[in-house]
Protein backbone atom coordinates (compact mmCIF):
# COMPACT_ATOMS: atom_id res chain seq x y z
CA UNK A 1 0.00 0.00 0.00
CA UNK A 2 1.81 3.52 -0.94
CA UNK A 3 2.17 5.71 1.97
CA UNK A 4 0.94 9.26 1.08
CA UNK A 5 -2.36 8.28 -0.93
CA UNK A 6 -5.36 10.20 -0.16
CA UNK A 7 -7.72 8.65 2.28
CA UNK A 8 -10.81 8.99 -0.14
CA UNK A 9 -8.63 7.07 -2.66
CA UNK A 10 -7.34 4.01 -0.46
CA UNK A 11 -10.92 3.89 0.55
CA UNK A 12 -12.23 3.74 -2.95
CA UNK A 13 -9.47 1.37 -3.66
CA UNK A 14 -10.94 -1.00 -0.97
CA UNK A 15 -14.70 -0.65 -2.04
CA UNK A 16 -13.83 -1.02 -6.17
CA UNK A 17 -14.26 -5.07 -6.47
CA UNK A 18 -17.97 -4.37 -4.23
CA UNK A 19 -19.03 -0.88 -6.18
CA UNK A 20 -18.27 -2.79 -9.43
CA UNK A 21 -20.40 -6.24 -8.57
CA UNK A 22 -23.38 -4.06 -7.56
CA UNK A 23 -23.67 -2.33 -11.41
CA UNK A 24 -25.33 -5.69 -13.28
CA UNK A 25 -27.21 -6.42 -9.88
CA UNK A 26 -28.25 -2.80 -9.48
CA UNK A 27 -29.10 -2.94 -13.15
CA UNK A 28 -31.50 -5.78 -13.21
CA UNK A 29 -32.93 -4.62 -9.95
CA UNK A 30 -33.70 -0.74 -11.36
CA UNK A 31 -35.24 -2.73 -14.49
CA UNK A 32 -37.44 -4.78 -12.09
CA UNK A 33 -38.40 -2.41 -10.09
CA UNK A 34 -39.21 -0.05 -13.03
CA UNK A 35 -41.65 -2.77 -14.31
CA UNK A 36 -43.17 -3.02 -10.56
CA UNK A 37 -44.73 0.75 -11.76
CA UNK A 38 -41.70 2.65 -9.33
CA UNK A 39 -40.75 5.69 -11.26
CA UNK A 40 -37.00 6.90 -11.67
CA UNK A 41 -37.28 8.98 -8.18
CA UNK A 42 -38.95 6.37 -6.27
CA UNK A 43 -36.27 4.03 -7.90
CA UNK A 44 -33.74 6.88 -6.59
CA UNK A 45 -35.12 7.24 -3.14
CA UNK A 46 -35.67 3.17 -2.61
CA UNK A 47 -32.20 2.36 -3.32
CA UNK A 48 -31.16 5.19 -0.61
CA UNK A 49 -33.40 4.86 1.96
CA UNK A 50 -33.28 0.92 2.06
CA UNK A 51 -30.29 -0.02 0.42
CA UNK A 52 -30.70 -3.62 0.44
CA UNK A 53 -30.25 -5.60 -3.40
CA UNK A 54 -32.70 -8.49 -1.64
CA UNK A 55 -35.15 -6.28 -0.16
CA UNK A 56 -35.63 -4.41 -3.08
CA UNK A 57 -35.35 -7.01 -5.67
CA UNK A 58 -38.37 -8.52 -2.90
CA UNK A 59 -40.55 -5.38 -2.87
CA UNK A 60 -40.42 -5.40 -6.81
CA UNK A 61 -41.41 -9.15 -7.44
CA UNK A 62 -44.26 -8.55 -4.37
CA UNK A 63 -45.79 -5.34 -5.95
CA UNK A 64 -46.12 -7.11 -9.12
CA UNK A 65 -48.00 -9.94 -7.64
CA UNK A 66 -50.06 -7.37 -5.99
CA UNK A 67 -49.36 -8.43 -2.61
CA UNK A 68 -50.77 -5.91 0.24
CA UNK A 69 -48.67 -3.42 1.83
CA UNK A 70 -48.64 -4.75 5.34
CA UNK A 71 -47.30 -8.34 4.15
CA UNK A 72 -44.55 -6.79 2.11
CA UNK A 73 -43.49 -4.35 4.84
CA UNK A 74 -44.02 -7.83 7.57
CA UNK A 75 -41.48 -9.85 5.06
CA UNK A 76 -39.31 -6.84 4.77
CA UNK A 77 -39.00 -6.88 8.85
CA UNK A 78 -37.71 -10.58 8.81
CA UNK A 79 -35.67 -10.17 6.17
CA UNK A 80 -34.07 -7.30 7.33
CA UNK A 81 -34.11 -8.88 10.92
CA UNK A 82 -30.36 -10.19 9.77
CA UNK A 83 -28.96 -6.87 10.08
CA UNK A 84 -29.34 -7.46 14.01
CA UNK A 85 -26.90 -9.83 13.61
CA UNK A 86 -24.69 -8.35 11.64
CA UNK A 87 -25.00 -4.78 13.49
CA UNK A 88 -24.26 -6.42 16.59
CA UNK A 89 -20.92 -8.15 15.61
CA UNK A 90 -19.31 -4.73 14.57
CA UNK A 91 -20.47 -3.02 17.63
CA UNK A 92 -17.40 -3.50 19.11
CA UNK A 93 -15.03 -1.77 16.48
CA UNK A 94 -17.50 1.51 17.07
CA UNK A 95 -17.55 1.48 20.76
CA UNK A 96 -17.40 5.13 21.78
CA UNK A 97 -18.48 6.37 18.61
CA UNK A 98 -21.18 9.48 19.20
CA UNK A 99 -24.74 8.66 17.84
CA UNK A 100 -25.02 10.91 14.75
CA UNK A 101 -22.39 8.41 13.58
CA UNK A 102 -24.34 5.12 15.06
CA UNK A 103 -27.39 6.91 13.20
CA UNK A 104 -25.43 7.07 10.26
CA UNK A 105 -23.67 4.14 9.92
CA UNK A 106 -26.88 2.04 10.56
CA UNK A 107 -28.71 3.76 7.97
CA UNK A 108 -26.13 2.65 5.01
CA UNK A 109 -25.05 -0.54 6.21
CA UNK A 110 -26.07 -3.53 4.07
CA UNK A 111 -24.50 -7.56 3.90
CA UNK A 112 -21.81 -6.76 1.49
CA UNK A 113 -20.13 -3.57 2.64
CA UNK A 114 -20.33 -4.88 5.98
CA UNK A 115 -18.57 -7.72 4.61
CA UNK A 116 -15.88 -5.31 3.17
CA UNK A 117 -15.93 -3.64 6.69
CA UNK A 118 -15.73 -6.37 9.15
CA UNK A 119 -12.90 -8.11 6.82
CA UNK A 120 -11.02 -4.87 7.23
CA UNK A 121 -11.36 -4.24 10.73
CA UNK A 122 -10.39 -7.80 11.96
CA UNK A 123 -6.97 -7.29 9.75
CA UNK A 124 -5.82 -4.07 9.78
CA UNK A 125 -5.58 -2.45 13.16
CA UNK A 126 -5.64 1.39 11.32
CA UNK A 127 -8.94 1.10 10.20
CA UNK A 128 -11.27 3.67 10.94
CA UNK A 129 -14.65 3.87 12.08
CA UNK A 130 -14.80 6.78 9.32
CA UNK A 131 -13.40 5.42 6.37
CA UNK A 132 -15.69 2.43 7.49
CA UNK A 133 -18.59 4.73 6.51
CA UNK A 134 -16.95 6.25 3.48
CA UNK A 135 -16.99 2.19 2.40
CA UNK A 136 -21.01 2.58 3.06
CA UNK A 137 -21.39 6.24 1.18
CA UNK A 138 -19.74 4.50 -1.45
CA UNK A 139 -20.91 1.48 -2.49
CA UNK A 140 -24.90 3.61 -1.51
CA UNK A 141 -23.84 5.47 -4.79
CA UNK A 142 -22.86 2.36 -6.66
CA UNK A 143 -25.56 1.13 -5.63
CA UNK A 144 -28.33 3.75 -6.55
CA UNK A 145 -27.03 5.18 -9.73
CA UNK A 146 -27.13 1.71 -10.95
CA UNK A 147 -30.43 1.08 -9.74
CA UNK A 148 -31.44 4.54 -11.59
CA UNK A 149 -30.27 3.81 -15.07
CA UNK A 150 -31.61 0.09 -14.23
CA UNK A 151 -35.06 1.58 -14.36
CA UNK A 152 -34.15 3.70 -17.16
CA UNK A 153 -33.23 1.29 -19.51
CA UNK A 154 -36.12 -0.37 -18.18
CA UNK A 155 -38.40 2.32 -19.53
CA UNK A 156 -36.75 1.95 -22.88
CA UNK A 157 -36.75 -1.57 -23.62
CA UNK A 158 -39.24 -4.48 -23.06
CA UNK A 159 -37.33 -7.10 -21.25
CA UNK A 160 -38.47 -10.99 -20.37
CA UNK A 161 -39.22 -10.30 -16.57
CA UNK A 162 -39.09 -13.96 -15.48
CA UNK A 163 -35.45 -13.72 -16.65
CA UNK A 164 -34.63 -11.01 -14.37
CA UNK A 165 -36.23 -12.17 -11.47
CA UNK A 166 -34.03 -14.84 -11.27
CA UNK A 167 -31.61 -12.81 -10.44
CA UNK A 168 -33.53 -12.39 -6.78
CA UNK A 169 -33.42 -16.26 -6.89
CA UNK A 170 -29.64 -16.69 -7.57
CA UNK A 171 -29.27 -13.94 -5.01
CA UNK A 172 -30.91 -15.88 -2.40
CA UNK A 173 -29.16 -18.95 -2.91
CA UNK A 174 -25.69 -17.05 -2.92
CA UNK A 175 -26.47 -15.45 0.45
CA UNK A 176 -28.03 -19.12 1.92
CA UNK A 177 -24.81 -20.57 0.54
CA UNK A 178 -22.59 -18.06 2.06
CA UNK A 179 -24.24 -18.76 5.46
CA UNK A 180 -23.98 -21.89 5.27
CA UNK A 181 -21.29 -22.45 8.38
CA UNK A 182 -22.15 -26.35 9.31
CA UNK A 183 -23.91 -29.63 8.17
CA UNK A 184 -26.52 -28.79 10.82
CA UNK A 185 -27.01 -25.27 8.68
CA UNK A 186 -28.22 -27.59 5.43
CA UNK A 187 -30.26 -29.49 7.77
CA UNK A 188 -32.33 -26.50 8.89
CA UNK A 189 -32.65 -24.92 4.97
CA UNK A 190 -33.94 -28.73 4.39
CA UNK A 191 -36.41 -28.20 7.00
CA UNK A 192 -37.09 -24.63 5.82
CA UNK A 193 -38.03 -25.45 2.49
CA UNK A 194 -40.36 -28.47 3.60
CA UNK A 195 -42.16 -26.18 5.91
CA UNK A 196 -41.79 -23.67 3.30
CA UNK A 197 -43.91 -25.90 0.79
CA UNK A 198 -46.24 -26.38 3.54
CA UNK A 199 -47.19 -23.20 4.95
CA UNK A 200 -47.53 -21.63 1.75
CA UNK A 201 -50.14 -24.21 0.70
CA UNK A 202 -51.90 -24.48 3.41
CA UNK A 203 -52.14 -20.17 3.63
CA UNK A 204 -52.16 -19.62 0.52
CA UNK A 205 -50.30 -16.44 1.51
CA UNK A 206 -46.68 -15.02 1.52
CA UNK A 207 -47.59 -15.38 5.45
CA UNK A 208 -46.18 -18.75 5.00
CA UNK A 209 -42.87 -17.63 4.42
CA UNK A 210 -42.80 -15.84 7.86
CA UNK A 211 -44.62 -18.76 9.32
CA UNK A 212 -41.61 -21.42 8.14
CA UNK A 213 -38.60 -18.73 8.78
CA UNK A 214 -39.70 -18.80 12.53
CA UNK A 215 -39.96 -22.50 12.82
CA UNK A 216 -37.00 -23.47 10.87
CA UNK A 217 -34.62 -21.27 12.71
CA UNK A 218 -35.85 -21.86 15.86
CA UNK A 219 -35.87 -25.76 15.47
CA UNK A 220 -32.38 -24.86 13.92
CA UNK A 221 -31.16 -23.08 17.60
CA UNK A 222 -33.20 -25.71 19.80
CA UNK A 223 -31.20 -28.58 17.93
CA UNK A 224 -27.76 -26.96 18.07
CA UNK A 225 -28.21 -26.56 21.53
CA UNK A 226 -29.66 -30.16 22.31
CA UNK A 227 -26.37 -31.68 20.01
CA UNK A 228 -24.25 -29.65 21.96
CA UNK A 229 -25.25 -30.27 25.50
CA UNK A 230 -25.56 -34.12 24.79
CA UNK A 231 -24.04 -35.35 21.25
CA UNK A 232 -20.68 -32.82 21.13
CA UNK A 233 -19.14 -35.25 18.74
CA UNK A 234 -22.22 -35.41 16.02
CA UNK A 235 -21.69 -35.02 12.46
CA UNK A 236 -24.18 -32.20 12.25
CA UNK A 237 -22.14 -29.69 13.83
CA UNK A 238 -19.56 -30.42 11.28
CA UNK A 239 -17.99 -27.22 9.85
CA UNK A 240 -18.24 -27.08 6.17
CA UNK A 241 -15.41 -26.92 3.74
CA UNK A 242 -14.40 -23.48 2.78
CA UNK A 243 -12.73 -23.81 -0.98
CA UNK A 244 -11.34 -20.47 -1.05
CA UNK A 245 -10.69 -20.67 2.64
CA UNK A 246 -11.78 -16.67 2.56
CA UNK A 247 -14.03 -17.11 5.64
CA UNK A 248 -11.58 -18.89 7.99
CA UNK A 249 -10.15 -15.89 9.41
CA UNK A 250 -13.99 -14.48 10.13
CA UNK A 251 -14.27 -17.48 12.03
CA UNK A 252 -11.36 -17.61 14.40
CA UNK A 253 -11.89 -14.62 15.93
CA UNK A 254 -15.28 -15.25 17.09
CA UNK B 1 -45.02 -11.19 -13.79
CA UNK B 2 -45.91 -9.04 -16.52
CA UNK B 3 -48.71 -7.03 -14.85
CA UNK B 4 -48.50 -4.02 -13.45
CA UNK B 5 -49.05 -2.77 -9.60
CA UNK B 6 -52.25 -0.68 -9.21
CA UNK B 7 -50.61 1.44 -6.51
CA UNK B 8 -49.80 4.97 -7.27
CA UNK B 9 -46.74 7.04 -6.38
CA UNK B 10 -48.15 8.54 -3.34
CA UNK B 11 -48.58 4.47 -2.24
CA UNK B 12 -45.27 3.55 -3.25
CA UNK B 13 -43.59 6.74 -1.50
CA UNK B 14 -45.19 5.15 1.82
CA UNK B 15 -44.23 2.16 1.27
CA UNK B 16 -40.68 3.30 0.90
CA UNK B 17 -41.13 4.92 4.07
CA UNK B 18 -42.16 2.18 6.19
CA UNK B 19 -39.45 -0.16 4.43
CA UNK B 20 -37.00 2.24 5.02
CA UNK B 21 -38.37 2.37 8.95
CA UNK B 22 -38.54 -1.44 9.30
CA UNK B 23 -34.92 -1.85 7.50
CA UNK B 24 -33.52 0.95 9.97
CA UNK B 25 -34.73 -0.82 13.47
CA UNK B 26 -32.82 -3.99 12.73
CA UNK B 27 -29.67 -1.89 11.85
CA UNK B 28 -29.99 0.78 14.53
CA UNK B 29 -31.18 -0.44 17.69
CA UNK B 30 -28.68 -3.29 17.99
CA UNK B 31 -25.81 -1.70 16.72
CA UNK B 32 -26.43 1.22 19.87
CA UNK B 33 -26.90 -1.12 22.81
CA UNK B 34 -24.47 -3.66 21.58
CA UNK B 35 -21.71 -0.52 21.28
CA UNK B 36 -22.22 -0.52 25.26
CA UNK B 37 -23.45 -3.62 26.44
CA UNK B 38 -22.90 -7.55 26.21
CA UNK B 39 -24.89 -9.52 23.38
CA UNK B 40 -27.31 -12.15 24.92
CA UNK B 41 -26.08 -15.46 23.89
CA UNK B 42 -29.63 -17.59 22.90
CA UNK B 43 -30.24 -14.42 20.39
CA UNK B 44 -26.86 -15.18 18.55
CA UNK B 45 -27.36 -18.17 18.14
CA UNK B 46 -31.25 -17.46 17.22
CA UNK B 47 -30.55 -15.19 14.99
CA UNK B 48 -27.51 -17.47 13.19
CA UNK B 49 -30.12 -19.87 11.51
CA UNK B 50 -32.81 -16.99 10.91
CA UNK B 51 -31.17 -15.56 7.19
CA UNK B 52 -30.50 -19.22 6.10
CA UNK B 53 -34.22 -20.10 6.74
CA UNK B 54 -35.61 -17.06 5.39
CA UNK B 55 -33.25 -17.00 2.03
CA UNK B 56 -33.87 -20.94 1.65
CA UNK B 57 -37.67 -20.31 1.99
CA UNK B 58 -37.93 -17.10 -0.50
CA UNK B 59 -35.73 -19.57 -3.29
CA UNK B 60 -38.30 -22.62 -2.62
CA UNK B 61 -41.13 -20.39 -3.33
CA UNK B 62 -39.73 -18.99 -6.42
CA UNK B 63 -38.82 -22.09 -7.79
CA UNK B 64 -41.66 -24.65 -6.61
CA UNK B 65 -44.75 -22.84 -5.94
CA UNK B 66 -46.83 -20.71 -8.32
CA UNK B 67 -48.73 -17.07 -7.95
CA UNK B 68 -51.64 -19.12 -6.84
CA UNK B 69 -49.80 -20.86 -4.19
CA UNK B 70 -49.87 -24.17 -5.64
CA UNK B 71 -46.65 -26.42 -6.00
CA UNK B 72 -45.77 -26.26 -9.74
CA UNK B 73 -45.50 -29.39 -11.57
CA UNK B 74 -44.30 -28.74 -14.84
CA UNK B 75 -42.16 -25.85 -16.25
CA UNK B 76 -39.96 -25.33 -13.54
CA UNK B 77 -36.96 -27.81 -14.79
CA UNK B 78 -35.04 -24.76 -16.19
CA UNK B 79 -35.31 -22.96 -12.79
CA UNK B 80 -34.48 -26.01 -11.20
CA UNK B 81 -31.19 -26.64 -12.86
CA UNK B 82 -30.32 -23.03 -13.02
CA UNK B 83 -30.78 -22.80 -9.01
CA UNK B 84 -28.44 -26.06 -8.44
CA UNK B 85 -25.98 -24.41 -10.56
CA UNK B 86 -26.05 -21.65 -8.53
CA UNK B 87 -25.51 -23.17 -5.26
CA UNK B 88 -22.30 -25.11 -7.00
CA UNK B 89 -21.02 -21.28 -8.46
CA UNK B 90 -21.75 -19.65 -5.36
CA UNK B 91 -19.92 -22.28 -2.82
CA UNK B 92 -16.76 -22.83 -5.31
CA UNK B 93 -15.94 -18.94 -6.28
CA UNK B 94 -17.97 -17.20 -3.12
CA UNK B 95 -18.98 -14.46 -6.08
CA UNK B 96 -22.41 -12.81 -5.80
CA UNK B 97 -21.75 -11.28 -9.05
CA UNK B 98 -20.75 -14.31 -10.64
CA UNK B 99 -23.91 -16.12 -9.14
CA UNK B 100 -26.18 -14.07 -10.45
CA UNK B 101 -24.81 -13.47 -13.72
CA UNK B 102 -24.47 -16.98 -14.43
CA UNK B 103 -27.84 -17.58 -13.01
CA UNK B 104 -29.61 -15.25 -15.20
CA UNK B 105 -27.51 -16.61 -18.46
CA UNK B 106 -28.79 -20.40 -17.40
CA UNK B 107 -32.30 -19.49 -17.03
CA UNK B 108 -31.97 -17.23 -20.06
CA UNK B 109 -30.96 -20.71 -22.37
CA UNK B 110 -33.19 -22.93 -20.70
CA UNK B 111 -36.47 -20.88 -20.19
CA UNK B 112 -35.94 -18.59 -23.44
CA UNK B 113 -34.00 -21.22 -25.85
CA UNK B 114 -35.16 -24.39 -24.66
CA UNK B 115 -38.48 -23.76 -23.44
CA UNK B 116 -38.15 -26.17 -19.84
Amino acid sequence: MKKNEPNWLMVLRTVMPLGLSYIPIGLACGVLLHAAGFNHLMTALISVMVFSGGAQFLIASMLTINAPMTTIILMMFFLELRYALLGSSLSRYLKGQPLPFIFAFAFSMNDENYAVNYLKFATDKHWQPKQALLVEHYSLLFWTVSNIIGSLIGSALTINLSVVDFALTALFIYMAVMQTKSRLTILVCAMSAVLTLFFLVLMKSTLGLVVSTLIASLLGYFIERQLIAHKPESHLLYKIHDPTGQSAMEESDK
Amino acid sequence: MQSVSSMSSMDHLWLIICCAVVAFIPRFFPLLFFTKRQIPEWFNEWMRFVPVSLFTALVVKSVFVDSKYNIMTSGNLGMIISSILVGIIAYRTRSMTLSVIIGLASVMIFVLVLHI
